[in-house]
């Protein structure tokens, strides 16, 4: 893992985009404004599944109707996160939060899959009603935390001094 | 008299609090984030709506009514989160054009939130012509722009 990171953080294109002035700043901003679009209306599909809003919106209108922008949203977070991490690989290579939050991701993916091949394959019985299966609950509230994790994680990602103490013996950058 | 407010404001012990605990401003700029991920699936479910896209099965009034709560609470968390970090960083936002963009588009977005959007929501459907969309595209405009000098008073400040 570590020979990829140093693999990527010399070549010339790693290299001109960290040492772009605009870049950085640009790709951030982006990466924020995109996970608004994802996160936004994941967090009120979540919120539908465990009954806090848009009760009488049917729950299988949300994801004909809403899913295509969030993934837009998505997509564009997930290309500038990838470059934010090309243009640093070292940067991150040893961050906690920066694992962390790829963790939390890949756990929120399976949650998404899962429910949606599993708990969702209902949905006719349950789409116009109030009473919504716990699994779908459940599946609402974790999907809810795993997201607030990668909001967190991310933020936390620029405050390297705040690593757990743990973590830091690991001595990863060395 | 604008600068002294602000010097007031950076030598509060609040301030000198927020700076000294190692926690503190971490914490709240991460509830920032969240808050304004509320606030912004809020927004975007009617934005969309006014444009015709999204939950079109839906009023454009019922999603309204239904998402105002939503709107108005997160966006009373981000006035929450957001002000200890004026009060700590106010000299730093004082001499940043990005915050001034910011504080000035806020307060022309939320007049035009409830003013001329509330109004365009809750109208009648298909009484307006093409007024939604437009109204559609300046919220989301407004308040995208707002998070862009936003994240940009940190990075070039
Ligand atoms: C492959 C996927 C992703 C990668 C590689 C990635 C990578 C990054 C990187 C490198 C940063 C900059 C950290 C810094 O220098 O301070 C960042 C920031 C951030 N990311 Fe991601 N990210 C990804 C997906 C996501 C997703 C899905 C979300 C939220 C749902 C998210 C939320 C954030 C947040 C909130 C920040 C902090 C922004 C700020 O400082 O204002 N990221 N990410
Ligand atoms: C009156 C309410 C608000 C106040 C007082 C406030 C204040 C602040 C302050 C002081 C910062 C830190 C800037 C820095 O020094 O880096 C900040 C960050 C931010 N704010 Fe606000 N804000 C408010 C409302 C909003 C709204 C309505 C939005 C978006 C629609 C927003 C989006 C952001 C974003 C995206 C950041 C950068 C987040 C980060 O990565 O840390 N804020 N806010």
């Amino acid at each position: 893992m570590r020979s990829a990171f140093e693999w990527v953080d010399a070549l010339p294109s790693s290299i001109a985009l960290r040492e772009s002035l605009n870049a950085y700043p640009t790709l951030l901003t982006t990466h924020v404004v995109s996970m608004c679009l994802f996160a936004g209306l994941i967090a009120f599909w979540d919120m539908r599944l465990v009954g806090l809003t848009l009760r009488k919106v049917p729950v299988s209108n949300i994801p004909t109707r809403l899913f295509p922008w969030a993934l837009t949203g998505y997509g564009i977070n997930l290309i500038t996160g990838g470059l934010l991490l090309y243009s640093q690989p070292m940067r991150y290579y040893d961050n906690f939060y920066f694992w962390a939050k790829m963790a939390l991701m890949a756990v929120a993916g399976f949650n998404m899959l899962w429910f949606h091949y599993a708990t969702y394959k209902s949905v006719q019985a349950w789409d116009q009603g109030r009473e919504i299966p716990m699994s779908a609950r459940l599946a609402g509230v974790v999907s809810l935390v795993l997201w607030a994790g990668v909001v967190v994680t991310g933020r936390m990602m620029a405050y390297a001094g705040l690593m757990p103490e743990w973590w830091n013996n690991l001595n990863i950058g060395a | 008299m604008t600068q002294s407010f602000f010097e007031w404001m950076q030598g509060l012990s609040f301030s000198a609090w927020m700076l000294e605990e190692t926690w503190a401003s971490p914490i709240i700029q991460c509830m920032h984030l969240l808050a304004l991920v509320a606030f912004a699936g809020a927004v975007l479910v009617v934005d969309m709506r006014l444009l015709g896209r999204g939950l079109i099965k839906t009023s454009t009034a019922r999603l309204a009514r239904e998402l105002d709560r939503w709107m108005i609470w997160s966006f009373v968390a981000l006035f929450v989160t957001g002000a200890p970090q004026v009060l700590s960083t106010a000299l730093k936002q004082y001499y940043s054009p990005f915050f001034w963009w910011k504080m000035q588009i806020i307060v022309i977005g939320l007049v035009f939130t409830f003013t001329i959007r509330r109004r365009v929501a809750f109208a009648e459907e298909g009484t307006l012509g093409h007024w939604p969309k437009v109204v559609g595209v300046l919220s989301i405009g407004i308040w995208t722009s707002v998070s862009v000098w936003a994240r940009l008073i940190g990075l070039l400040s």
